[in-house]
């Protein structure tokens, strides 16, 4: 009978919005990013991002990633550090803390988003050498 | 095998190897014009003087014989066999370029007998030729692969290279211009007749015989000569090479454009090759009047100075005493404010490249501003006429009238490194007119036999008055010579030696129509242009004036210094190259080089000629006129041409010779210029030796901003240094 | 009648005393009525055989007599020579040029008019007189012993040759490897300069006349006359172009004649026996004697002088012996040197020595150096050992001569194996016929001729041989 009208369906958005913390959560979850959706947390990167599994939903929809609230709406997938795009792009499907093969090297540097766009944007530039030599004037003694 | 020798034999006196007069000797009066003779070539009937050879008489027709030992410029060998044609009635075919032509000869270029022949040398050069053409600087450019193209045949017989293989030989140093892959070398031997002939110093001939016959120096010797890379342009294969081009570039994708060579005074006619704005190699045009086909080696080689040492932005002294980079509005605020405050005490020094352009707007720029201190680095004596009249200052004579004279004398002047295609020309009529040559100066190795009168002004005074016997020598010659070098004019007694001279030219009685006896030889490729628009000779006005501002324009020979000049004196530099002036310099102003500028430049014949645009100036250097035209626009006084059409009738305002490119406007008044001055005052002769600033080929290679800023001149002088501590 | 008149010259021949006997012996002068001056009279002889001793022009040349100016004074050199020099060259020049003699250095050029060509009036240069001994070509020993047993011919010899051309000077260019030859020249000319044969007013003529020996260092290529002259002035020898010709610009410039030991050593037996004695021997255009050198597979090899035209097999079995082996031994002749293609047995049995008949042969008389190869002789390898020579010997200045006998050389060793196919040898007929008569002298035409003769009488060999290296292949590769 509930199914037949439906009724299950919106119990179920009931118990997502619950889960999402309440309706103005679930208001601001939409307005940010498009979607509501219900998951296990699966872990909590460096910088706060939350990645969320959920198998109901189908492959490519079933793992995602909140973006920590300090990223507001300026959130970009750069933002995911290394250790976690493999398991946001199905390449494992273990999570990093449970992956015994994520190497750790000294020169490994901090993630950092795509600067396009802004002034730390990279601009390309020639390494070959100049064809003409500049003459440099001798200091005065 | 030489034939020069043996056409000095024969009588009748013959100019160049060119016009071989051999089996005719019945008629030995030379006065009477030799009948043409009438020949057939392919069927086409053409007359020819007796003796011209079959290949010549061909030429004349337009029926190129393919031939690779021959040169227009060189005696005959006769050893590549490639120029074999069939004459008709003769049992074998003859080398077309050693056999004079007889009367109702028929000859055949194109029959089967001389097909064969041509196929059978080409395919014999072939066999021990290696195969390098994918890595041989001369691919594209090669008479071997072009000849087989058209007259080999078109696959190879040689199976031995299955069995013993090709011929390979060791590769020969001669120097770190010329690269040497000798196993490519096809013994065409025309390199040992330019060496011997025209450059002079013998060292390149054959050693061994037959096949394991090698052409090189026999010991290892730097091939000393300031002609030695001529021989690049001669060899038709990849054997001797450009050592600094090697490996740069295929003639395919090269740009070609016509200039003028100014690291002389002799303006020879180069050709620029260029590929993306960069300068790649130098190669000589052919001009039958200054350079023939040949290019000295400084001209040729010291491009790689274009690249080095540049002025590419304008510079300004700041307040720790270094230039620093500025961009152009600043300097020329800077300069203009200067300008404005010296008011009529600015003078202006023109260096050694300077264009005509830039000489005359800077004349006029200074003019305007109420100044006459125009000046250039050289120095020539200003008593009497001075630079007034022309034929005072010019090489009167033109450079191709050297090659016919028969009494030379040379007075403080080394041409051999000061103009080396004159001194090639001298060469010439040393070998085939049998010229009498004497040198009053320092004891230098001239490539030809001379007689040293002496060292100082005493020895002029001699053949002035007779005291010693070439006086004679010259008095009585048909075509008598005196060239004077500009070295020694520079001196305090310049005036003086030049009236003996002029005496001396005077005494001389030749009997040719328009023949001038006196010329003087130019050291810089500005300075005719620069005492045509009116410069003063010399720097000592500028030394009494005392200017608050001095122009340098590529001026880097150190004629001034700053102690010459008050305190306050600002300097402004404009050129191309950072070198002496720019070091003492307060603002500097990037010019362009002269393969970056459309400019015309005077050779020391008076012969006008322009040089065109190959590559773009660098960074922020415009050019040189230009920049005086914008400075004269802030300082106020601006001057009426905006385009180069417009300069260039402010030349033929100035000078019209100066527009018209490529003829020489003879000059006149020797008779007069003499009598000034000799009224000018009291002259006493300085008796000191008489010193040249080169002497010897290590003083060659760097004289000049460019110059001195190529690694590959820097080698040379290394190279030559070495050669010198060497037992051979 | 000519007949007759043959007789009357045999006659003349021994009489010594009168040059002109030949016309005062019969009073009239219809002796050259069938023939005009300066030609050869025309041979009647059709048998040319063994030469009498009162007909050799070289007594002394197995040095069993005394080589010094006493002995050659009684061999008869030096013998009225001063009427001969006053005879002046016109006469000198006319008797050479009746004798018919032909060049004895290898081209067979007809002397007389090569002598001539130096009568054109002089302008200002000095004449040469430039003597070949460099005798360099495999096979020829005959300078060296006119040189050593009977110099004071050669010294007579370029005295009036000399004085034929107008000459001032002779210079003798002798092969460096000769020092005893050289050093009995030196002999004989100081010899002749003391008694006032030689030098200023020699032999009380008048005339002024030097002679000057020059010694070669080493090289085959100087036996070429512009070679020659080159190396006289002290340059590399290498040959210079003609024209201009030896007798335009010689040594130093001058005009010069080049002429071969030979021929300048039987110029004054010619001058005192009569041009018409000399064309006497050997048949029209090859008259005269000639100093045959027989080596190779003969019992006594020697050098003998003999009539030109003189068959082959007579010269062989009279003077060498015969072949070892017997005649029906001989498997090829190479006839005059090196440089000329050989010809097998069937074309010797009949071939006559001389430049016609030997040119009609496909050869060339040459130096007249008979080489004789019998059965024995792997012929292939001999003619590759020559081409090895001329390859040594190439001066290296044009091009065919320098890499084509290069590659000729090592096709022909590969041949000796038979490491090669057959169509290699049409290749290098073609070779050959590329490099002769292209190159600048006749070094080229030299070695391309043997690999020609090779070619044309061999062929069958030089197959064999490839096809029995193909069944060596096959079988070791099996």
């Amino acid at each position: 009978m509930a199914k037949f009208f439906g009724l299950d369906k919106l119990a179920y958005l009931f118990r997502i919005m619950k889960e999402n913390g309440g309706i103005r959560s679930s208001l601001y979850k939409l307005y940010r990013m498009d979607d509501l959706k219900m998951g296990t947390l699966m872990g909590i990167d460096k910088c706060g991002n939350k990645y969320f599994e959920n198998n109901r939903y189908f492959f490519g929809r079933n793992r995602w990633v909140e973006y920590a609230p300090k990223y507001g709406t300026d959130y970009d997938a750069s933002q995911v550090p290394s250790e976690w795009y493999g398991w946001l792009h199905y390449k494992t499907d273990l999570t990093p803390d449970k992956d015994p093969s994520r190497p750790i090297y000294k020169w490994m540097s901090e993630p950092t988003e795509n600067m396009s766009g802004f002034s730390g944007a990279y601009i390309p530039y020639s390494t070959t050498k100049p064809k003409i030599e500049a003459w440099v004037p001798p200091k005065p003694s | 095998m030489l034939r020069s020798s043996l056409i000095k034999v024969l009588n009748g006196a013959k100019v160049s190897p060119k016009h071989v007069c051999v089996t005719f000797r019945a008629a030995s009066d030379v006065a009477k014009k030799p009948e043409k003779i009438e020949v057939f070539i392919d069927d086409q009937p053409v007359l020819v003087d007796p003796g011209t050879t079959v290949l010549q008489a061909a030429a004349q027709v337009g029926v190129e014989i393919p031939r690779f030992c021959y040169h227009e410029r060189l005696a005959v060998a006769g050893n590549c066999r490639m120029c074999l044609v069939e004459v008709e009635k003769s049992p074998k075919p003859v080398a077309a370029c050693a056999m004079p032509v007889m009367k109702g000869w028929r000859i055949k270029t194109n029959s089967d007998m001389t097909k064969k022949a041509r196929e059978g040398v080409m395919e014999f050069l072939l066999v021990n030729h290696p195969l390098d053409c994918p890595i041989c600087d001369q691919g594209g450019e090669c008479d071997l692969q072009d000849q087989s193209m058209a007259f080999g045949s078109d696959r190879s017989r040689f199976t031995d290279i299955q069995f013993s293989g090709k011929r390979a030989v060791e590769d020969k140093d001669l120097g770190p211009l010329i690269k040497t892959v000798m196993t490519r070398c096809i013994h065409c031997t025309r390199c040992i007749r330019f060496a011997s002939e025209v450059a002079g110093i013998d060292d390149l001939g054959t050693t061994g015989r037959g096949s394991d016959m090698q052409i090189g120096t026999y010991v290892e010797k730097f091939f000393m000569s300031e002609l030695s890379g001529n021989v690049i342009d001669l060899c038709p294969v990849g054997a001797l090479t450009s050592k600094p081009y090697s490996f740069t570039a295929r003639p395919w994708e090269i740009r070609k454009i016509d200039s003028i060579d100014v690291f002389d005074a002799v303006g020879s006619n180069i050709v620029v090759s260029t590929r993306t704005n960069e300068v790649l190699r130098i190669l000589p045009r052919v001009n039958e009047e200054i350079n023939e086909e040949w290019l000295a080696d400084k001209s040729r080689f010291a491009y790689d100075g274009l690249k080095r040492q540049r002025l590419i932005t304008p510079m300004l002294r700041d307040n720790k005493n270094e230039l620093t980079p500025v961009d152009w509005e600043a300097v020329l605020l800077t300069v203009c404010k200067v300008l404005q405050q010296a008011g009529p005490n600015v003078a202006a020094i023109a260096g050694g490249m300077a264009d005509a352009e830039t000489l005359v707007a800077v004349k006029d720029l200074l003019n305007r501003l109420g100044s006459e201190l125009t000046c250039t680095e050289h120095v020539f004596p200003m008593d009497g006429s001075g630079t007034d009249l022309r034929s005072s200052y010019l090489l009167n004579n033109k450079i191709s009238g050297a090659e016919e004279a028969d009494a030379i004398l040379l007075i403080g002047t080394n041409p051999r490194f000061e103009a080396p295609l004159l001194n090639s020309r001298l060469r010439k009529t040393y070998l085939h007119n049998e010229a009498q040559i004497a040198v009053i100066g320092p004891k230098v190795d001239l490539t030809y036999e001379y007689e040293h009168l002496g060292n100082n002004a005493t020895a002029i005074c001699n053949v002035l008055n007779d005291n010693c016997p070439f006086s004679s020598t010259l008095k009585n010659a048909k075509k008598p010579l005196i060239i004077v070098g500009a070295d020694l004019l520079k001196r305090a007694d310049g005036a003086a030696i030049l009236s003996l001279v002029q005496s001396i030219a005077a005494q001389t009685c030749n009997k040719v129509e328009g023949w001038k006896v006196l010329n003087i030889l130019h050291k810089v490729a500005s300075q005719v242009a620069a005492l045509d628009i009116g410069y003063t000779p010399g720097v000592s006005k500028i030394r009494e004036a005392k200017p608050k501002a001095l122009i340098l324009i590529g001026a880097d020979e150190g004629a001034i210094n700053k102690e010459d000049l008050p305190e306050d004196c600002f300097i402004i530099y404009q050129g191309h190259h950072g070198d002496l002036g720019a070091c003492m310099a307060d603002a500097v102003l990037p010019g362009a080089a002269y393969t970056e500028k459309q400019a015309t430049y005077v050779n020391t014949e008076g012969r006008a000629q322009q040089t065109l645009v190959a590559v773009s100036p660098p960074g922020l250097a415009k050019e040189d006129w230009k920049i005086i035209r914008a400075l004269s626009e802030i300082v106020g006084h601006k001057l009426p041409y905006d385009n180069l059409n417009e300069i260039r009738d402010r030349l033929d305002e100035v000078a019209p010779h100066l527009t018209r490119y490529g003829e020489v406007e003879g000059a006149n008044y020797f008779k007069q210029a003499a009598q000034l001055l000799q009224e000018d005052e009291e002259k006493t002769l300085d008796d000191s030796p008489i010193d040249l600033k080169i002497k010897e080929l290590q003083d060659y290679f760097m004289t000049d901003s460019i110059s001195r800023a190529s690694p590959t001149m820097a080698k040379c002088v290394q190279a030559v240094l070495k050669q010198k501590e060497s037992k051979y | 009648m000519s007949g007759t008149l043959m007789k009357f010259s045999n006659l003349v021949k021994s009489n010594y005393n009168g040059i002109y006997a030949s016309i005062a012996s019969n009073g009239q002068i219809c002796f050259y009525s069938t023939t005009p001056p300066g030609t050869p009279p025309a041979q009647t002889k059709t048998k040319f055989g063994p030469l009498a001793d009162e007909d050799r022009i070289f007594t002394n040349l197995y040095g069993k007599h005394d080589w010094r100016l006493k002995g050659a004074l009684k061999r008869g050199d030096w013998y009225k020579t001063k009427e001969i020099l006053l005879k002046g060259s016109d006469w000198i020049i006319n008797e050479v040029k009746t004798s018919g003699l032909r060049g004895r250095g290898g081209a067979g050029f007809p002397s007389g008019m090569k002598w001539s060509f130096m009568n054109k009036p002089g302008d200002g240069r000095p004449k040469y007189l430039v003597v070949n001994a460099d005798e360099g070509e495999p096979g020829t020993c005959k300078d060296r012993e006119i040189m050593r047993h009977d110099p004071h011919k050669l010294v007579e010899g370029c005295l009036i040759a000399g004085r034929a051309m107008g000459a001032k000077a002779a210079y003798i260019y002798i092969r460096g490897e000769f020092y005893n030859e050289a050093s009995n020249m030196q002999v004989a000319i100081a010899e002749a300069y003391q008694a006032g044969l030689l030098g200023k007013d020699a032999c009380g003529s008048g005339y002024d006349f030097d002679v000057f020996m020059h010694r070669g260092a080493g090289a085959y290529i100087c036996g070429e006359e512009t070679a020659l002259i080159e190396s006289i002035e002290g340059k590399q020898g290498k040959p210079r172009l003609k024209p201009p010709f030896p007798a335009d610009v010689g040594v130093f410039g001058c005009p010069t004649t080049v002429t071969n030991v030979e021929t300048v050593a039987v110029a004054p037996t010619i001058c005192r026996r009569g041009g018409v004695w000399f064309a006497s021997f050997g048949r029209t255009r090859n008259s005269g004697t000639k100093l045959f050198n027989i080596s190779g597979h003969v019992n006594t090899p020697c050098t003998v002088e003999e009539e030109m035209s003189i068959p082959l097999k007579q010269l062989i079995e009279i003077h060498a012996g015969g072949v070892i082996g017997g005649w029906d031994n001989l498997l090829a002749v190479i006839p005059g040197g090196s440089s000329t293609p050989l010809i097998p047995k069937n074309v010797c049995e009949d071939v006559l020595m001389d430049f016609d008949g030997l040119v009609a042969a496909q050869t060339s008389l040459g130096t007249a150096a008979v080489i004789v190869m019998n059965k024995q002789t792997d012929i292939v390898k001999a003619i590759a050992r020559l081409i090895m020579f001329y390859k040594h010997e190439s001066c290296g200045q044009c091009t065919p001569c320098r890499e084509g006998i290069n590659w000729m050389n090592k096709i022909m060793y590969r041949f000796v194996d038979g490491n090669a196919k057959p169509a290699e040898i049409d290749m290098i007929w073609e070779l050959s016929k590329q490099i002769e008569g292209h190159t600048i002298c006749a070094l080229g035409d030299g070695a391309a001729w043997p690999v020609q003769g090779l070619i044309r009488h061999f062929r069958p060999e030089l197959e064999r041989r490839m096809q029995e290296f193909q069944k060596q292949q096959c079988a070791a590769s099996n």
